[in-house]
């Protein structure tokens, strides 16, 4: 059991992150629908930092920083011009699954799949003295994609900045008429998101697992979008859908091992994350018509 | 969402242009052209595209003859015209739906369905390939249908269903390739060569070029006509432009967003069955996926801002660059993901120009 | 510059001053060399038409536009607003026409939002809930802190609006068009409390269009028309009839219909006959609260009926009910003795309020506009369609560059002239008419009038929404007041006063409800 709870908090970590980044984005007023470019090019330069400095958190900070400067790619036209983010998200989204495989080419020398015995992955916590069960093989920044969803929500709800940035989100014009400068608040959800898809990426390439591979992220950053949309401001309940998917792919790969096809295993987390969606928006209507 | 309205659904009308003598309104054409959204966006993922190259230490003047010839000398014309045909019918596949203003993004999906399901007609059914096609056709309808009842009902947006449903269905397909459907005996993850009678006539003596391409095209101009000149298409459009007020006009709004979600399917089904029906004569599992024909059909409709009758001169300058990022790769040494990278970056630069030359105009009025 | 710089508040200088502002959009000069005093604790008014310039004004004044020209001081001093938080810290406030809240936040949350007190580095609530209660007592305004303002009625969200400002202790407050949105009763309310303000020192900027409101409140006032000053008055020494004059350059002329004779064209037993009626009707609205309960009336060939209400009391909904858009619950609506079917009824033509939202489609051209509701068949025929635009543009006087640029490219006034062609050319026995003239100059109002008169002399049967109620007393035959859901009153115009209808309107005319709503 304590394998299985491993497991499903290994393969929430990446996604709660990238849904905690949208659901800023969300709370401010845009919808941020680039996540899944924005992880796997954290999961790609977490990988290439860690490569070239022979340090993990090296790796973990140069995701960061090279996802956040990816944000402007969404935040500058979505904000400053005030584009359609949804497009603006379908390019980034391609632009990243191109880069990250072109950069592998160049710097790696080959495509498809880079490990290599230099590359450092993240230390678990039980390699850092703290053996707990369950988080003991865990990477630190596992724990800390839970303790940034109790940060947001206190921070949001308690806050001058969080309570701007909600009302900015609920209604721009008047946040702009009592002197608020919403460009600058959503410029900083949106690079907020490109940083936390860093970490995520990160965890993914360097936690999770300690290699890259062409498309990583495999549909995480969707998964993280819906679960924005089932949340809607409240960042508990985006956790527990994030926490669905996490169990849906953890339990796959639990039957994959008694030889459930691997198919069925890839569209589970899908199939499920759909499934959920369909469940809320069908209560939402039942409650409103009763 | 933010954004009520759809910037690229439905074209800014723009007025007819001035008259004045001559040469002004050459002026104006030229400066209408060189602004608009198309050129701007090209020409900037162009120069990126340069920066990119020079920085990874790759000679531009090598590279791009290479993409050319890549693309439509040596023999590569008859190839590149074989990719041109799937992605124009999957940018269709993309544009109708848009026109209501509804993103299907599970074109991927769609077209693997169509793909294992029309080389089941054609294995199992015997017969010509017109059933496999009608097949492949329906597959396609059916699993971009199931997103209109959750958008219509339950309020959850097409962009999302059709994306959460396209990754089950490629898996779905290539189980039935690797297991049912599997050729016998050598564990490849394809199924058996298709029988000769349901395999696509050649078009004219080429041996990539089927009659897919007469079929595309003829399908093509059928919705572009459909589009601009009849009444469905006049509701599609004000659906696409606001919601609110084709509802108001007596359009069935619910009815139309499902039928060019299903009609979208239909479209890349079909792509599917012709792609499954032609060359190599078998469905090979990701081979209808990894060329990336849908993300270049959006990205080439995106380019086309709007403007339906753009769309099949979009995909072909797109169809051209990512056949010759492999003339690229073998000549130059760059990695074809260049293509890629230039289709991103068109997509992003494009929706900034809409914006700003929409802005720009608006101020003229 | 004729003032020279300086920085200290000049004693005996006016609370703010604009001095030569000039702003101008493309082609259009909005503003044109505008001077404007307003003195300590004086309530000034400043009128015009829709598109004098009003509005650009206050935008400047509110920083929300930079003049191209001119200067605005305060207390004598120059200051440059580059932005509503200059303006602000200048001790300016502003309640916008449409308000500016966040439905989602707590009153005391919307009014503390951008000036918030905080403690130890968190939000400090409860000083914002005292700071609220203690404005709200002192200026008698009557609004709980802790409640949601998205569910608050109108009257009270403008009220939070006033204490927005007040908390971020504005001496000059500009109301803009504050009363568009409220009851007579409500209305009289404001200008008392606009009183006051002047009375504790507060300057206020009070934009309107309606000229009872000037008299009864301002001290003195600015007209605009187009773009320039045309008169200043002291109050006390001017006359309606005075401000007309410098509003629209020439009296107002003749109504748009005589004095209309008391029968039908037809004969008396058809003129009894409903064209439209509504049989003992339920609405619910998409959350299941009843919106609409036990209305029924009937509308004859070439009549008027009116209809009043405070936003919200179920007209919207009633309305939606007679054009097929929503589903009765139980009732029965029915035109010519036939009922109304599911999806947009064919039989009615249909003028709704929501221009933008419903009405147009403004990405769409003009001539696509007008297509909208008589599209038949499967073919279009582009020549044909463009020919028929063409001709309701020449019949409708519509101002339009190309029936092929978008709709979004015409001003108010012209749009809502095409969605009047547009209905007004349809064959049908009724005709729904919401807000027809909102956010149009006087001259198209004119216009429209006489086209809605036109109508019901051609035997329509026309139901007739407004929030105006001069608009009604000048075209209906008969009002009709909804409160909350019910038709609380059915007057014959001549007895539709402003007091009756106020008080019908408030719910005071149900006898059970008693003078419930009470405000000030």
């Amino acid at each position: 059991m304590n394998a299985f709870l491993a497991a499903v908090l290994t393969a929430t970590a990446p996604v709660v992150l990238a849904a905690l980044g949208g659901l800023l984005c969300s709370v401010s007023g845009v919808f941020n629908m680039a996540l899944e470019g924005q992880l796997l090019w954290g999961a790609f330069t977490a990988v290439l930092f860690s490569h070239m400095t022979g340090s993990a958190w090296l790796g973990v900070a140069g995701a960061v920083l090279a996802t956040t400067l990816y944000a402007l790619l969404l935040s500058v036209p979505a904000v400053t011009f005030r584009a359609d983010p949804v497009v603006v998200a379908v390019g980034t989204n391609l632009l990243a699954l191109g880069l990250t495989a072109f950069l592998m080419r160049q710097v790696f020398g080959s495509g498809g799949t880079f490990s290599s015995p230099d590359l450092s992955g993240l230390p678990t916590l039980a390699e850092l003295g703290l053996d707990l069960p369950v988080l003991g093989p865990q990477s630190p920044l596992v724990p800390a994609a839970f303790l940034l969803v109790a940060w947001a929500a206190w921070w949001l709800g308690r806050t001058r900045s969080g309570l701007r940035l909600r009302g900015i989100g609920q209604h721009a014009e008047a946040a702009e008429s009592i002197g608020l400068r919403v460009p600058a608040y959503r410029h900083a959800a949106v690079l907020g998101a490109g940083a936390l898809c860093g970490l995520g990426g990160a965890q993914l390439a360097l936690g999770n697992v300690t290699l890259f591979s062409e498309g990583m992220s495999a549909g995480r950053g969707w998964v993280a979008v819906v679960a924005v949309m089932l949340a809607g401001a409240r960042p508990w309940l985006g956790l527990a859908a994030c926490l669905l998917f996490g169990a849906a792919e953890a339990l796959g790969f639990r039957l994959q091992g008694l030889g459930l096809p691997q198919q069925a295993a890839d569209a589970a987390p899908y199939l499920i994350t759909l499934l959920a969606l369909v469940v809320a928006a069908a209560t939402r209507r039942k409650v409103r018509t009763v | 969402m933010t954004g009520v309205e759809n910037p690229v659904g439905t074209p800014p009308t723009t007025s007819a242009p001035a008259r004045g003598d001559g040469a002004r309104r050459v002026g104006v054409v030229v400066r209408r052209l060189v602004l608009s959204p198309a050129v701007l966006s090209v020409a900037g993922a162009l120069a990126l595209t340069t920066i990119v190259m020079i920085a990874v230490g790759v000679d531009p003047s090598l590279a791009y003859p290479a993409l050319v010839r890549g693309a439509l000398m040596d023999g590569n014309l008859e190839y590149t015209l074989a990719a041109y045909v799937p992605t124009l019918g999957m940018a269709v596949a993309f544009a109708i739906p848009l026109r209501a203003g509804e993103f299907n993004l599970g074109g991927d999906g769609q077209l693997s369905l169509g793909g294992i399901v029309a080389a089941a007609l054609a294995l199992h059914a015997g017969g010509s390939y017109v059933v496999p096609l009608v097949g492949a056709a329906l597959a396609g309808a059916l699993v971009a249908g199931l997103s209109a009842p959750l958008r219509t009902r339950l309020g959850i947006p097409a962009i999302v269903s059709t994306l959460l449903l396209s990754a089950p269905a490629v898996s779905l397909a290539s189980y039935l390739a690797r297991f049912p459907l599997a050729e016998p005996g050598t564990g490849l993850a394809q199924t058996p060569l298709l029988p000769e009678s349901a395999r696509l006539p050649a078009f004219g003596s080429s041996s990539y070029v089927t009659i897919a391409l007469p079929l595309v095209a003829a399908l093509t101009a059928l919705w572009l006509y459909a589009d601009a000149r009849t009444v469905p298409g006049y509701e599609i459009r004000a659906l696409g432009a606001n919601r609110e007020f084709a509802r108001y006009g007596g359009v069935r709004v619910d009815r139309m967003a499902a039928v060019t979600l299903a009609a979208g399917g239909a479209f890349a089904g079909l792509v599917g069955g012709l792609i499954v029906l032609g060359p190599p004569y078998r469905f090979v599992d990701g081979a209808l996926t990894a060329p990336g024909y849908t993300f270049t059909a959006i990205a080439a409709v995106l380019l086309a801002a709007g403007r339906p009758p753009a769309i099949p001169a979009a995909v072909a300058l797109l169809t051209i660059l990512q056949a010759g990022g492999q003339g690229m790769e073998r000549e130059a040494g760059v990695p074809s993901q260049l293509t890629q990278i230039v289709q991103g970056l068109i997509i992003v630069i494009v929706s900034v120009a809409a914006v700003v030359r929409s802005r720009w105009t608006g101020r003229q009025a | 510059m004729s003032v020279p710089p300086h920085d200290r508040p000049v004693a005996g200088a006016p609370a703010v001053e604009l001095a030569g502002i000039t702003k101008r959009f493309g082609d259009v000069l909005a503003n044109d060399g505008i001077d404007l005093a307003v003195a300590r604790g004086e309530v000034h008014a400043v009128v015009g038409e829709n598109g004098a310039g009003k509005s650009t004004l206050m935008s400047v004044l509110y920083g929300l536009h930079r003049p191209d020209a001119g200067q605005v001081l305060r207390a004598g001093v120059p200051v440059r607003l580059r932005s509503p938080a200059d303006a602000i810290a200048h001790g300016l406030g502003m309640v916008h026409q449409r308000l500016r809240l966040f439905p989602g936040l707590s009153v005391a949350e919307n009014v503390v939002i951008g000036a918030e007190p905080v403690r130890r580095g968190m939000l400090d609530r409860a000083a914002a809930d005292r700071a609220v209660a203690g404005l709200s007592e002192r200026y008698g305004l009557d609004v709980d802190p802790s409640a949601r303002v998205g569910e608050l009625p109108v009257g009270v969200r403008q009220r939070v609006e006033i204490l927005k400002a007040l908390y971020r202790r504005a001496e000059v407050l500009i109301l803009d068009e504050p009363t568009a949105v409220l009851t007579p009763g409500e209305t009289e309310g404001l200008l008392r409390m606009v009183r006051e303000f002047a009375a504790e020192g507060v300057s206020v900027l009070l934009v309107t269009h309606k000229l009872e409101e000037v008299l009864a409140a301002s001290d003195r006032v600015t007209v605009l028309r187009g773009g320039r000053v045309t008169g200043r008055f002291d109050t006390a020494a001017t006359s309606a009839d005075e401000l007309v004059q410098a509003m629209i350059g020439r009296s107002l002329g003749a109504p748009p219909h005589g004095p209309r004779p008391t029968g039908t064209p037809s004969g008396p037993a058809e003129a009894m006959a409903y064209v439209l009626e509504v049989r003992d009707l339920h609405l619910r609205d998409q959350d299941g609260v009843a919106a609409v309960a036990e209305v029924s009336f009937g509308v004859r060939a070439g009549e008027i009926v009116g209809l009043a209400g405070v936003a919200g009391s179920g007209q919207r909904e009633l309305v939606e009910a007679v054009t097929g858009l929503r589903r009765a619950g139980s009732g029965e609506v029915l035109l010519e003795g036939r009922p109304v079917e599911g999806g947009r009824e064919r039989r009615v033509a249909y003028v709704p309020a929501d221009r933008a939202g419903r009405a147009t489609a403004p990405i769409m051209s003009l001539a696509d506009n007008l297509l909208m509701g008589e599209q038949r068949g499967i073919r279009l025929r582009p020549d044909r369609m463009r020919q028929r635009a063409a001709a309701l543009v020449e019949r409708f006087s519509i101002r339009a560059s190309s029936v092929r640029a978008p709709i979004a490219q015409l001003s108010g006034g012209n749009a809502q002239k095409a969605v009047l062609a547009r209905e007004l050319s349809r064959d049908t026995p009724v005709l729904v008419v919401e807000e027809p003239t909102q956010g149009v100059d006087v001259g198209a109002q004119e216009r429209i009038h006489a086209l809605l008169a036109e109508a019901r002399d051609a035997g329509r049967a026309v139901l007739l929404q407004s929030s105006e109620l001069s608009e009604l007393r000048a075209l209906a035959d008969r009002v009709l007041v909804m409160f909350e859901g019910r038709v609380v009153a059915d007057l014959p115009v001549a007895e539709a006063t402003d007091e009756r209808l106020g008080a019908a309107m408030t719910g005071a005319a149900r006898p059970e409800q008693g003078d419930a709503e009470a405000t000030g």
